[in-house]
């Protein structure tokens, strides 16, 4: 690791938060400890409240000296995030004084994306945004409004105001996420389980790469009995990733062929009779369909297709059927891959269910949650129009809360069936998170109005109109959330220091904003209320205060077998496991996963495949210094082979281009990625000019990606593009 | 205070547990104020193999805290020191910054603050340590890869895990010491 | 992280140090060595005793420039750490420079010092106090520093060569590498010294300088040798270091540089000079040009020396 010595912009940030004089104090400090005893200073006090920087919302002891959040460590009480703090946990304190945060409203000064501003008064941001938005509801009726966001513990209020102005065009994130492995496993179970990683003794992942997409408690789970050789990890992937490297078999797969090796495995176990036969007969229905609809798929016939070898998977197969219950098929979480990502996640489900690992230790999980009040607020009428995107039409089985964002952008763009003109946006980057950037600017500029509301300066917040700056976690108080899961918990985030800067917590941004819209009744509350009516069914003494002392409340004992009773109803159309789904085929889709072949890259084409890295959040927090410095500059995954033949050296500077546009990023020829694939890291290559770090750095791989989505829950699908690559 | 009763803090180390997310390292510099473009500890990777028989591993590393400490041996003002628990510190009162101590470590564990003038490094988190708790790294890790401790407690989790495990030292060949025992 | 933290400074200082030990050391021999009660070498002895302070105080003000923080510098002398080589050669130095201006003092001309002297304004006329003659003391001044110089000269080595973490410097030769290479930069300051000056050259003490380089160099060369042929047998670290200077970044500038220009060439020119002197007994040759070519290749080859071992050494490292 190269150091070198200190630019002034890196002085800066040392001095910035107060860093180097509590470096001193720590070497000296603990001298001066060591004769003249602790210092005088007043005890630093610990905030529990829990971290923002991703969805796994680990619990945080946050430590304040003099009104400076000093340091941030991990709440062992919660069992979900296992008494860690990753990477951007930890780096979380930037967030707060980074120079670069958005610091007060603003209102655009110049074009849309000239990054022109005019720092206003919070009254001036809402009397604006609001003036924009009721104008839009006169033209278009509020229809004309769309509401994106992602989850966050305060979006609910966000959504809220969506609907209560009327508009029926609420739309979030899972449509670029899960929402296919999600729709997926409630087709199959009634609903969405969790693996058991701490106690299945054999695992296969295909593409969840665990070891660098977080999620609690599953990596901790997972690296914990990998490595103590208490589970046998078999891991699929284009990519050598970290979960690779720690795997006891990696194989990079053919992409879009997972559903092949899925259906083979099923070949086997079923047509050996290694399945479970008593839990197949008493929880399913359609086994025998299955069993007719698999005999097709062998092995020999996915060796072909997926390139994993034929005595591979039938060997697989049977240790996974023999270590069932103890057995899992791991769901995976970003499913936005490929057009059939439904289908095989439905082939992943029907897997783990003839197996019977369902509700036992070490197998699938339906989550536990633990009971909550919620705050009664007035509610108001339904919208009269539908959803721009015609979801009961285009998607009927699809999830109506959360939209499908890919065909929304589309009618939107072509003002079908309506015209959408004003886009409020909360805690939401879509420039970045969805394909064909060029498509979403259209989109952006099209509006009459767009509103963002953000802690920085987003890609997104570049191009509105108003841009309203939230306070980051660590100064504002959020409603309670609880998390489901094998190890259900309630996590409780509270405000640890003051908003630095002139910012204000997502509800109060809404309050000003209904104010004006006159809507206020829908929000006479406060945060405090609100907090209190959720606290108080808690199985606690006095919830709200155990709370603020705790942060969590969490339930550490799981508790299996709570379905395994023959009279227990699935909420499905049978009330069983539905192996095969009478209710897909009536909406038109196939009953039982049937494979579809994905098409190769032409030669000079690559396909591009997505993903994490354990230091940044999507395309967030690559502008944290603390982030940024492990990975300055993003970069293109090339294989030796194709790389040697078109002359490429890791560095060499490339064009990489697609039907949906083309970006300049340099070579990083790895063997770590299959010869027919490439790959960069998201983040990079941003328009806006308030990510110093980033800005221009690298290339975004959102200008690449061209749209596409999964047939049946509208899912992106993420990895149907194929580039052409050219040294420049 | 815990450098009178007779201690040895070491750290044990269960590599194939890395999965190199930079934990430990941010928690480092929030924990110790470690500027930007220096670090108090780092993961040092090893990557090998053609495509697709590949090999990555990860290795923490920070300073050895060693038993013979080459930098305080070289250090001509005494700034930098040993505490008896083992645990090696620098007084930035007494450092001159002549950076002998940076190229008498074989580890490279140190680094120079050019905002201070002075040399810097870990310091097992001493300011934690002495309040009976874990140094940040330890604490903040996912998969727990270190384990921290007092080696001179028969009984304690690190002399148990040392005694029945085999581990090695890197580059012991210096004389130095090193308390930082990785386990295979 | 590896980085290079001593830079030029440190090679200077690393040289003049080791220049102002070398002609220390000659300048005091050509005073201890007497003819009839008089020096034999008088005007080596002289010329060395007016130079010898002032690199080793130029280079002390550079080490201390280099420091992180220079004003903390005095830390080195209300601390012995006598397992420091810093440490130790701190207060070498300090002793040795002191000797150094003392013995400048004793050499320095009567009408010199009072030529100075004379320029004391009233109000600091108690500066007169320090108008002493100190020239009786010059033998015994010459003969306190001998080991001081000798001190000096070697420490810029062990500085180096006792850490053991770069194998590079972690050898028992490093020391007297730089010993020698001091002892012959510091002759060859002085020829040059004699031979720039405008007065035709006096063969005798001419003559006693080559035979004292041609002895440095040679003996430094017969220590560069083995450390050479030790490294490549020695263990793995320090055949990897070595590969430095053999194949590595500083190749040239080690062998072509310092060993070819800076060592073998002056040696050759030296030895032509003192032919005659060897074959039959006349004079040298005697060729200004050659003489003060020959003295600027061993001060450039010192020089190069301490840049290769300063900055190769900090780069080695036990894998
Ligand atoms: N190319 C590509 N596209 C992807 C993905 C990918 O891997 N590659 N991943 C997909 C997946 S799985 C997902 S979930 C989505 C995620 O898509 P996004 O939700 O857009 O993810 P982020 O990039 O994290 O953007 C979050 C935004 O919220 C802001 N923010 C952070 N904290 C706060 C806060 O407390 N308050 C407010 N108001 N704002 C805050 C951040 O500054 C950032 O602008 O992206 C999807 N799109
Ligand atoms: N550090 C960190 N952790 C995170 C997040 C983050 O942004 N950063 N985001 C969180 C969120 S919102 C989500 S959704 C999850 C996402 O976590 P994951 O579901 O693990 O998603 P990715 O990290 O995108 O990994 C997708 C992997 O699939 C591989 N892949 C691509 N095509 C194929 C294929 O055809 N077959 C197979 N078998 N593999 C393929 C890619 O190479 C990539 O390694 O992570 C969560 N945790
Ligand atoms: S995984 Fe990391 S970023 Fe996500 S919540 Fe936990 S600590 Fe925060
Ligand atoms: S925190 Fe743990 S897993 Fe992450 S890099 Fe550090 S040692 Fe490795
Ligand atoms: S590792 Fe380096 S800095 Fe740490 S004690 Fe050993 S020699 Fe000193
Ligand atoms: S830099 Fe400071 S600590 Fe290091 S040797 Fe010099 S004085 Fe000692
Ligand atoms: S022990 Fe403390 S100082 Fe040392 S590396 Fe870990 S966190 Fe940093
Ligand atoms: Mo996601």
């Amino acid at each position: 690791m190269a150091s070198n010595r200190m630019d002034r912009r890196t002085f800066l940030q040392v001095t910035a938060a107060g860093a180097a004089a509590t470096a001193v104090v720590t070497q000296t400090g603990c001298l001066k400890y060591f004769e003249k005893g602790d210092g005088s200073a007043p005890p630093p006090l610990e905030v529990a409240t829990a971290c923002e920087l991703c969805p796994n919302k680990c619990s945080v002891l946050a430590v304040v000296e003099g009104g400076v959040i000093r340091k941030l460590n991990p709440n062992p009480e919660n069992p979900k995030s296992r008494g860690m703090l990753c990477a951007r946990g930890n780096a979380a304190v930037k967030q707060v004084y980074d120079p670069d945060r958005l610091k007060q409203p603003l209102i655009r000064a110049g074009e849309r994306g000239e990054g022109k501003w005019r720092a206003v008064s919070w009254d001036e941001a809402f009397d604006y945004a609001a003036k924009k938005l009721s104008e839009i509801k006169q033209k278009y009726g509020p229809e004309g409004t769309l509401w994106s966001s992602t989850e966050g513990f305060q979006e609910i209020f966000f959504k809220n105001l969506g609907s209560a102005f009327g508009s029926p065009n609420i739309v979030r994130h899972p449509t670029l996420c899960l929402a296919s492995v999600n729709l997926a496993y409630s087709a199959t179970f009634g609903t969405v389980p969790s693996f058991d990683l701490l106690n299945a003794e054999y695992v296969i992942m295909s593409g969840a790469n665990r070891f660098e997409a977080i999620i609690t408690p599953d990596t901790m789970d997972l690296i914990g009995s990998a490595m103590q050789r208490k589970a046998k990890l078999i891991y699929l992937d284009p990519r050598f990733t970290v979960t690779a490297a720690k795997a006891d078999q990696w194989f990079p797969i053919r992409p879009g062929t997972d559903m092949a090796f899925i259906l083979a495995m099923l070949n086997v176990i079923v047509g050996e009779g290694r399945y479970d036969k008593e839990f197949v007969a008493t929880y399913t229905t359609g086994f025998d369909k299955l069993a007719e609809h698999v005999a097709q798929y062998t092995p020999d016939w996915a060796e072909k297709e997926t390139g994993i070898p034929a005595r591979d998977i039938v060997h697989i197969a049977r240790e996974f059927a023999d270590a069932a219950p103890r057995a899992v098929y791991y769901a995976g979480r970003r499913s936005s891959w490929y057009r059939n990502d439904f289908q095989m996640r439905r082939a992943q489900a029907i897997l783990n269910a003839v197996v019977g690992n369902w509700d036992r230790e070490g197998g699938m999980v339906p989550n536990a949650k633990i009971a909550m009040g919620e705050y009664l607020f007035l509610p108001w009428d339904d919208p009269k129009a539908g959803r721009v995107d015609e979801l009961d039409k285009n998607f009927p089985l699809a999830a109506k809360g959360d939209g499908v964002y890919l065909k929304l952008r589309e009618n939107v763009l072509a003002g079908k069936p309506y015209p959408v003109k004003g886009w409020m946006v909360y805690k939401q980057d879509p420039v970045n998170a969805m394909p064909d950037q060029a498509a979403t600017l259209r989109m952006l500029k099209g509006m009459d109005f767009v509103g963002v509301i953000d802690i920085a300066m987003s890609d997104t917040a570049w191009f509105a109109d108003v841009v309203f700056p939230e306070s980051t976690y660590l100064e504002r108080t959020d409603p309670i959330e609880a998390m489901p899961g094998i190890w259900p918990a309630v996590v409780f985030r509270q405000q640890v220091v003051k908003p630095i800067h002139d910012t204000k917590p997502n509800l109060e941004i809404v309050q000003g904003l209904a104010k004006r819209l006159e809507l206020s009744d829908y929000f006479d509350y406060t945060m405090d209320q609100w907090v209190e009516a959720q606290a108080k069914d808690l199985p606690v003494k006095e919830p709200f205060e155990y709370l603020k002392k705790h942060g969590v409340l969490g339930i550490a004992e799981p508790k299996y077998g709570g379905t395994l009773t023959p009279d227990h109803r699935f909420v499905t159309k049978s009330g069983k496991i539905e192996l095969f789904s009478e209710r897909l085929g009536e909406s038109g889709y196939d009953p039982l996963p049937v494979y579809k072949p994905p098409t190769d890259p032409r030669p000079g084409e690559f396909r591009m495949v997505l993903g994490r890295k354990g230091t940044f959040t999507h395309a967030n927090q690559t502008n944290n210094p603390w982030l940024h410095e492990f990975y300055p500059e993003n970069s293109l995954w090339l294989n030796p082979k194709p790389a040697a033949n078109m002359g490429i050296k890791t560095g060499d500077m490339l064009e990489v281009s697609s039907m949906a546009g083309s970006v300049k990023i340099k070579a990083l020829v790895t063997e770590e990625i299959r010869p027919d694939c490439v790959f960069m890291l998201h983040g990079y290559g941003k328009l806006a000019k308030w990510q110093s770090l980033v800005y221009g750095v690298g290339a975004s791989d959102a200008v690449i990606l061209e749209t596409a989505w999964d047939e049946v829950s509208g899912n992106a699908a993420f990895h149907e593009t194929f580039v052409k690559v050219r040294k420049v | 205070m815990a450098e009178k009763t007779k201690k040895r803090y070491a750290l044990v180390i269960d590599s194939r547990k890395c999965i190199n997310c930079k934990a430990c390292v941010v928690a480092c510099k929030a924990e110790n104020g470690v500027p930007v473009g220096k670090f108090r500890n780092w993961i040092t990777e090893e990557r090998r193999g053609t495509y697709p028989h590949l090999l990555a591993t990860f290795d923490p590393e920070q300073c050895q805290h060693c038993q013979n400490p080459s930098c305080v041996r070289v250090c001509p003002t005494g700034a930098s020191w040993q505490r008896e628990d083992g645990i090696v510190l620098v007084k930035f009162d007494d450092c001159i910054g002549c950076r002998y101590c940076m190229i008498a470590c074989p580890y490279n564990a140190r680094y120079f603050r050019e905002d201070e003038g002075v040399v810097d490094k870990c310091t097992f988190c001493v300011q934690r340590v002495d309040k009976g708790k874990i140094p940040a790294c330890v604490e903040t890790c996912p998969s727990k890869v270190r384990l921290f401790g007092d080696l001179d407690d028969p009984d304690g989790a690190l002399a148990q895990m040392l005694m029945t495990r085999r581990y090695l030292t890197k580059k012991s060949e210096t004389g130095n010491g090193p308390q930082l025992y990785y386990l295979l | 992280m590896q980085t290079i933290e001593w830079g030029f400074l440190i090679v200077n200082y690393l040289f003049l140090g080791g220049l102002s030990a070398g002609i220390y050391f000659v300048s005091a021999l050509a005073t201890y060595l007497q003819e009839d009660g008089q020096p034999a070498y008088p005007r080596i002895a002289r010329y060395g005793a007016m130079i010898a302070p002032w690199p080793v105080a130029l280079g002390s003000f550079l080490l201390i420039f280099d420091l992180g923080n220079w004003y903390r510098f005095y830390k080195l002398f209300i601390h012995f750490k006598w397992q420091s080589p810093m440490s130790i050669g701190s207060w070498l130095l300090l002793v040795f420079t002191g000797v150094s201006f003392l013995y400048f003092w004793a050499w320095l001309p009567e009408e010199a010092r009072k030529a100075l002297f004379a320029k004391v304004p009233k109000r600091l006329a108690f500066l007169n106090r320090f108008d002493v003659d100190l020239s009786g003391w010059r033998r015994f001044l010459g003969m306190l520093g001998f080991p001081f110089s000798i001190g000096v000269g070697i420490y810029t080595g062990v500085l180096l060569g006792a850490v053991q973490s770069r194998p590079f410097w972690n050898t028992n030769l490093v020391a007297q590498m730089f010993l020698f290479s001091a002892l012959s930069t510091g002759t060859a300051a002085l020829i040059l010294a004699l031979s720039v000056n405008r007065k035709e050259l006096d063969f005798k003490q001419l003559r006693f300088l080559y035979t004292l380089d041609i002895c440095f160099i040679t003996i430094e060369f017969f220590i560069v040798l083995p450390y050479l042929i030790h490294g490549k047998l020695s263990v793995l670290a320090v055949q990897d270091a070595l590969k430095l200077i053999l194949g590595g970044p500083y190749t040239f500038v080690f062998w072509v540089v310092f060993m070819l220009l800076g060592l073998l060439l002056p040696l050759g020119i030296e030895l032509w000079e003192m032919a005659p002197a060897f074959l039959q007994k006349s004079a040298v040759h005697h060729n200004k040009r050659l003489a003060s070519g020959a003295a600027l290749l061993v001060l450039m080859g010192g020089y190069v020396l301490r840049y290769v071992f300063v900055y190769a050494g900090q780069v080695s490292a036990f894998k």
